[in-house]
């Protein structure tokens, strides 16, 4: 019980920090995602369900911060814990975090799930579909894959100490 | 039976699990447009700008130095401006009374600032700490200084969510000043575009653009921004016109929701006729 409250308030602490202050570090209007950061560190250390779980309550909680697609958030967040699940290993669980592991599988979950997003997103606009899709997926997953080096470094020191 | 069918879930719990919440997602995909699904956004967004309203103050502390020479410069432009506009509204008002023509029609404007600037490229939109308590209500226009940001299309009692220029879901009735060319005015994800413009009609390089009469949403005659590129496209019967705004929405904090709603005499007519003679 004391886990899923701690993991409650972290998520709402980064829900804060994605909504509130990320904009203020955006660049060229993309933005790095720290709630899917949490749904692969979730899947590697709790394991596939979890994630998935963990994932759709996030995303629907993004959603509803959103003005567009209730449920979009929810959905690709879901397939990224899925995707992150297969990753868990009992045995290897600190390891991974704190390696360019946690990096590649936070990259590869993140390109994902962002091409979920904007493929469903982007449906009715006027824009080049496929070519925006793989431009907007790249930007983010980018910026994703930068910011989760900071948790990454902190696992590896948490590690090492 | 049941055993089985419990070995069988145990077994592929994943798949069921992720099929499961898929389809649930889905389903709150289609519901979109419910009442329902439109409160409890209208609540997370009114939760997050209290909340955003509280830390506001850091990005503007770090912008003010810039902002102050900003506004001197205005300032001055603006004093030289207001001079020439008074004598352009004499000459206007003793034309207007010759021909008889109708004053425009006066908007009550309420000042609102910026809560929560929602920049996803694609569906770009703002909250702002006016709402129905202030008279503000869905449809309203929102101007600024520089021109048009966009219209409002949720208000709670004390915030209202805008979607700006900016947004794929955004159409407004324009025209080119100089000329008077109508077209649409849409943003395709990177540019604001006026489109509908067949390629015989007389467009050029920094013409300035304007709300047209025949939008129901906005009053005619608001700046939207000047003409900054024309291109002719092969195999189109339309010109390629980008438009670059006249508001700059990087540094936009503050800005007025006009109280105009569409004349409902002038849109039940239109409904009316459209019910008639169904395109």
């Amino acid at each position: 019980m004391e886990r899923y409250l701690r993991s409650a308030l972290i998520v709402l602490a980064l829900l804060i920090v994605q909504t509130v202050f990320m904009p203020y570090i955006s660049i060229g209007g993309f933005l790095p995602d720290l709630l899917l950061i949490w749904v692969v560190y979730t899947a590697i250390r709790r394991g596939q369900v979890e994630a998935m779980i963990a994932g759709f309550l996030v995303g629907l909680l993004q959603d509803a911060l959103a003005t567009q697609l209730f449920g979009l958030a929810a959905l690709s967040k879901t397939i990224a814990g899925f995707l992150a699940g297969y990753f868990f290993n009992e045995n290897k669980t600190d390891q991974i975090l704190g390696s360019y592991q946690f990096l590649l599988i936070v990259g590869m979950c993140s390109l994902i799930h962002n091409m979920v997003f904007y493929m469903i997103f982007l449906q009715g606009s006027d824009v080049p579909l496929l070519w925006t899709v793989i431009q907007y997926s790249a930007a983010t997953t980018a910026y994703t894959g930068v910011i989760s080096a900071l948790p990454m470094f902190a696992f590896a020191r948490k590690a090492m100490a | 039976m049941f055993e089985r069918l419990y070995t069988l879930f145990l077994n592929f719990r994943e798949y069921v699990l992720l099929s499961g919440l898929v389809v649930l997602s889905l389903v709150l995909l289609s519901l979109n447009d419910k009442p329902q699904v439109k409160q409890i956004r209208t609540i997370m967004t009114v939760g997050l700008g209290i909340l955003q309203d509280q830390v506001s103050f850091v990005p503007r502390y770090i912008g003010l130095k810039t902002e102050n020479e900003i506004l001197r410069r205005t300032n001055i432009e603006l004093a030289d401006e207001a001079s020439q506009l008074r004598e352009a509204k004499l000459e206007n008002f003793r034309l207007k009374h010759l021909l008889g023509l109708k004053n425009r029609v006066e908007y009550e404007f309420v000042a609102g600032n910026i809560v929560t600037k929602n920049l996803t490229l694609l569906r770009n939109s703002l909250t702002l700490d006016v709402g129905e308590a202030d008279g503000v209500r869905a449809s309203m226009p929102v101007v600024n200084d520089a021109g048009l940001v966009g219209v409002v299309i949720a208000v709670s009692q004390h915030y209202a969510v805008v979607n700006i220029l900016l947004n794929t879901d955004f159409r407004a009735s324009a025209k080119i000043q100089r000329s008077r060319v109508d077209g649409i005015l849409a943003w395709d994800g990177t540019r604001l575009t006026l489109k509908n413009i067949a390629k015989t009609l007389d467009v050029k390089q920094g013409d300035v653009v304007i709300t047209s009469e025949y939008s129901s949403t906005f009053p005619a005659g608001i700046r939207i921004g000047l003409v900054s590129d024309v291109r002719e496209q092969e195999g189109s019967l339309f010109k390629q016109v980008v438009i670059a705004p006249s508001v700059d929405f990087r540094r936009l904090e503050e800005v007025f929701v006009l109280s105009s709603v569409a004349d409902p005499e002038k849109t039940d007519l239109e409904q009316q006729v459209n019910e008639f003679f169904p395109r």
